[in-house]
C-alpha cells in the first residue's frame, strides 16, 4: 500500500455538454505530498479537485486512491475529505455537531466519538466555541472548524478548494502556515487548488499549472518559477518577461532568436532543435535582469525607465523596450542606486538565464 | 437589520395608517364577535347580559363537539398528506429539474389552475368525484375496479382528495424557497464527510427545510380550518366543518351561537398556529 501513490490521475476527462472542462490530465501525488493546482479561474482545477472527491463524474480515463480505481464510488466511500471555498459549515449545527458529524456518519461508537471530538476541538483550538453555531463565528475560526470537521476522520488526501480565498488578507499568511503545518505534522496527501501564485510557490511540493482544461506543467515551485516549460506558464508567472521571435539559426546547444526589439541568444531545449523561421518564445526571470550589463551579459537592450517599485527588500522596475513592450527587473534594494523614471539604459541578461519554451499544443 | 431605530417616532407614523386600519378592520369587529358570544339573549341589544351558558351550551352538545373534533381532524389529515406530497414536488422541482426554464414551465402549470375562482375549482371537482365521474371511468376502464366507486362524492375522502389539490401548492411554496436557499456546497460537505444521500437529507437537507415546511402547515392548516366551501359543494349536506356551523347557525337566525362557533373556530386556529411556532422560529426565515 505504502509504494502506491496515494492520489494517480490516468487520462482523465469531463466534458460538460459541448465544453471539455478538463482534457487528458494525469497526475500522480505520492504520500503525504502537498501539490497545489494553480490556474486561471475556468482551466478546469475546480472540477479535476471534484472529480477527485466524487462530485462529478468522470467521462474518460481513471481515478485511483491508493491504487484502487475510485471511478465508480460515491463521494461518502472515498477516503477524501474535502475543504470548501464557502467552508460550508452546516448553519444548524453547532460547531461540537460539525466536527462530529463525519464520525456519526462512519458509525463510530459514542464513547469513542466524544472523545475524539474532545481532542480535536482543542488540537484545532475551537474548543471555546463548541457549541456555537457558525453564522456567530469570524472567518478564521469558521475556516478551522472547517479544517477539524474534514479531518477528524484522518482521511488519506484533503481535498482543498481555495480554501483560504474567502479570508481577508491580513489572515490569509497565518493561515496558510498553519495548514502547511497541519499537512506536515499528520503526513497526509493535501491537493490545494489555488489561482494565487503566492500560495502555490510557498507551500507546494510539487505545483501543477493548469490552462484551457489541460496541465502545462508539473515540478517544483523552483523548476515552474525559473523554467516554464510553455509560454502561458512563463506568462502567468509574476516576474517573468516573455519574448516572442523566430530562429534565426541554431548556434550548437544555443539557438538565436529574432524579436522586434533585437536578436537574444537562448539555450536550446532538449530533444529537437527547432528549425529557422519556426516561431518560438522565451522567457527571462526578472531578477535575472541586470541594469549593468558586463561582458558575460551577452543579451543586451535598450530601453527606458517606466515606472519604479518599492517592495522594500527588492526594487521592481518597469521598463519599456524601443517598440513599447514591457521588460521587468528586479533587485535588491541594497545594491546599485536606483534608476530614474525617464531613464535611458542598456539591460542585459546572460544566455544561460533565458528559457526556451515548448511549442504550443495545437488544442485537440 | 432596520435603518429604522426601533423605538423611532417615525416608526409609529409609518406605522400608524396600517395599524389604524388592523384596528378598524380586524380587531375591533374580532372584538365584537367575542362580545356577542357572551351574550345571554338572542337578540341584539347593546345592554345585554353577558353570560358563559352559550359555551356550556356548545361542549355539553355532542353533535357539535364531533363538529370541532372532525374539523381539527380534518386538518391534521390535510396537513399530513399536503406536506408529504408538497415537499415531494418543492424537491422534484428544484433538486431534480436543474434546467430553470422548464423549472419555471412546471411551476406554472402548478400556478394556473389557481387562476381560476375558488368556487370553479370546487364545483369542477364534482363531475371527477361522482358516481359517473371521470375517476370512476378511469378505474373501470383500467379493470382495478368492477363497479363504480361510491366513496367519492358526498364523502369525507371526496373532500380531502379536492382539499389535496387546493392547498398542496400551500405547502410547496414554501419548501421550493427554503430549498433554493440551501448552498450546493453543504449536501457536497455531507457527502465528503461519508454521509449517503438519504442521510445527507435527513440530517442536512430537511432541518434545513424545516422553517418552510412549518409555513406550509401553517398555511394548510389556517385554510383546512377556514374552509367550508369543499364541505358545502362535495360533502353536500351531510359533512360539516365548523365554518359550515356558523353559516348554519348564522342563516337560522342564532347570532349569539354563530359568535361562539366563531370564536371556538378562531382559538383552535391560534393554538394550531402556537404549536407550529413552537416547532421554528420563522423570525429566523432567511437569515444566513
Amino acid at each position: 500500500m505504502a509504494d502506491r501513490p496515494d492520489l494517480e490521475l490516468i487520462g482523465v476527462t469531463k466534458r460538460f455538454g459541448a465544453f471539455t472542462a478538463v482534457r487528458d490530465v494525469s497526475l500522480a501525488v505520492e504520500h503525504g505530498q502537498f501539490v497545489c493546482l494553480l490556474g486561471p479561474s475556468g482551466c478546469g482545477k475546480t472540477t479535476t479537485l471534484r472529480m477527485i472527491a466524487g462530485l462529478e463524474e468522470v467521462d474518460a480515463g481513471e481515478i485511483r486512491i491508493a491504487g484502487v480505481r475510485v471511478n465508480e464510488r460515491p463521494p461518502w466511500q472515498r477516503d477524501i475529505a474535502m475543504m470548501f471555498q464557502d467552508f460550508a459549515l452546516f448553519p444548524h449545527m453547532t460547531v461540537a455537531r460539525q466536527v462530529a458529524f463525519g464520525l456519526e456518519m462512519l458509525r463510530r461508537p459514542a464513547a469513542e466519538i466524544r472523545r475524539r471530538v474532545a481532542e480535536t476541538l482543542g488540537a484545532f483550538d475551537i474548543a471555546a466555541f463548541a457549541d456555537r453555531k457558525p453564522d456567530t463565528l469570524s472567518g478564521g475560526q469558521k475556516q478551522r472548524v472547517a479544517l477539524a470537521r474534514a479531518l477528524i476522520t484522518e482521511p488519506r488526501i484533503l481535498l482543498l478548494d481555495e480554501p483560504i480565498g474567502s479570508l481577508d488578507f491580513s489572515l490569509r499568511e497565518a493561515v496558510m502556515l498553519e495548514l502547511r503545518d497541519v499537512q506536515r505534522r499528520l503526513g497526509i496527501s493535501f491537493v490545494w487548488v489555488t489561482h494565487d501564485q503566492n500560495e502555490a510557490f510557498s507551500l507546494g511540493d510539487r505545483v501543477v499549472v493548469m490552462t484551457h482544461a489541460r496541465i502545462e506543467q508539473v515540478g517544483t515551485p523552483e523548476d515552474i518559477a525559473e523554467r516554464p516549460r510553455t509560454r502561458f506558464v512563463a506568462t502567468f508567472v509574476q516576474g517573468t518577461n516573455v519574448f516572442d521571435g523566430t530562429v534565426e539559426r541554431a548556434e550548437g546547444d544555443h539557438v538565436r532568436v529574432r524579436t522586434a526589439t533585437g536578436s537574444f541568444v537562448v539555450p536550446a531545449r532538449d530533444g529537437r532543435p527547432p528549425d529557422p523561421g519556426e516561431a518560438v518564445s522565451f522567457s527571462v526571470r526578472a531578477a535575472l535582469v541586470t541594469a549593468q550589463p558586463g561582458a558575460e551579459h551577452v543579451n543586451q537592450v535598450g530601453a527606458v525607465c517606466h515606472a519604479v517599485e518599492y517592495l522594500g527588500a527588492i526594487r521592481r522596475y518597469d521598463f519599456r523596450l524601443v517598440d513599447g513592450r514591457s521588460l521587468k527587473l528586479e533587485e535588491f534594494t541594497g545594491r546599485g542606486r536606483r534608476i530614474a523614471e525617464g531613464e535611458a539604459i542598456t539591460l542585459g541578461w546572460r544566455v544561460e538565464d533565458g528559457v526556451l519554451h515548448a511549442p504550443a499544443e495545437a488544442p485537440a | 437589520m432596520s435603518p429604522l431605530r426601533e423605538r423611532a417616532a417615525v416608526s409609529y407614523v409609518l406605522a400608524a395608517p396600517g395599524g389604524l386600519w388592523m384596528l378598524v378592520a380586524l380587531v375591533a369587529p374580532t372584538l365584537f364577535i367575542a362580545w356577542v358570544s357572551f351574550w345571554a339573549s338572542r337578540t341584539f341589544a347593546l345592554s345585554n347580559a353577558l353570560t358563559l351558558a352559550n359555551y356550556v351550551k356548545f361542549f355539553t352538545r355532542p353533535a357539535y363537539v364531533r363538529v370541532l373534533g372532525d374539523t381539527v381532524e380534518q386538518a391534521i389529515v390535510m396537513m399530513l398528506i399536503t406536506g408529504v406530497i408538497g415537499y415531494a414536488i418543492a424537491y422534484f422541482l428544484v433538486v431534480h429539474v436543474r434546467r430553470p426554464a422548464f423549472q419555471l414551465a412546471l411551476f406554472l402549470l402548478l400556478v394556473v389552475p389557481f387562476w381560476t375562482s375558488a368556487l370553479i375549482r370546487t364545483i369542477a371537482w364534482i363531475p371527477f368525484l361522482g358516481v359517473n365521474g371521470v375517476i370512476n371511468q378511469a378505474l373501470l376502464l383500467l379493470g382495478i375496479v368492477d363497479r363504480p366507486v361510491e366513496a367519492f362524492l358526498f364523502t369525507r375522502t371526496g373532500i380531502t382528495l379536492a382539499q389535496t389539490s387546493f392547498y398542496t401548492l400551500l405547502a410547496t411554496g414554501p419548501v421550493v424557497y427554503t430549498l433554493r436557499n440551501i448552498p450546493r456546497s453543504l449536501p457536497e460537505a455531507a457527502q465528503c464527510l461519508h454521509a449517503t444521500p438519504l442521510r445527507v437529507f435527513w440530517r442536512i437537507v430537511f432541518p434545513l427545510t424545516l422553517p418552510g415546511v412549518v409555513i406550509g402547515q401553517i398555511l394548510v392548516f389556517l385554510n383546512v380550518m377556514a374552509d367550508f366551501a369543499t364541505a358545502q359543494a362535495i360533502g353536500g349536506h351531510k359533512l360539516a366543518f365548523l365554518g359550515n356551523l356558523v353559516i348554519l347557525l348564522y342563516e337560522s337566525g342564532q347570532l349569539t351561537f354563530a359568535a361562539v362557533v366563531g370564536v371556538l373556530l378562531m382559538i383552535a386556529m391560534l393554538l394550531g398556529v402556537a404549536v407550529l411556532l413552537k416547532v421554528v422560529d420563522i423570525r429566523r426565515l432567511g437569515a444566513p
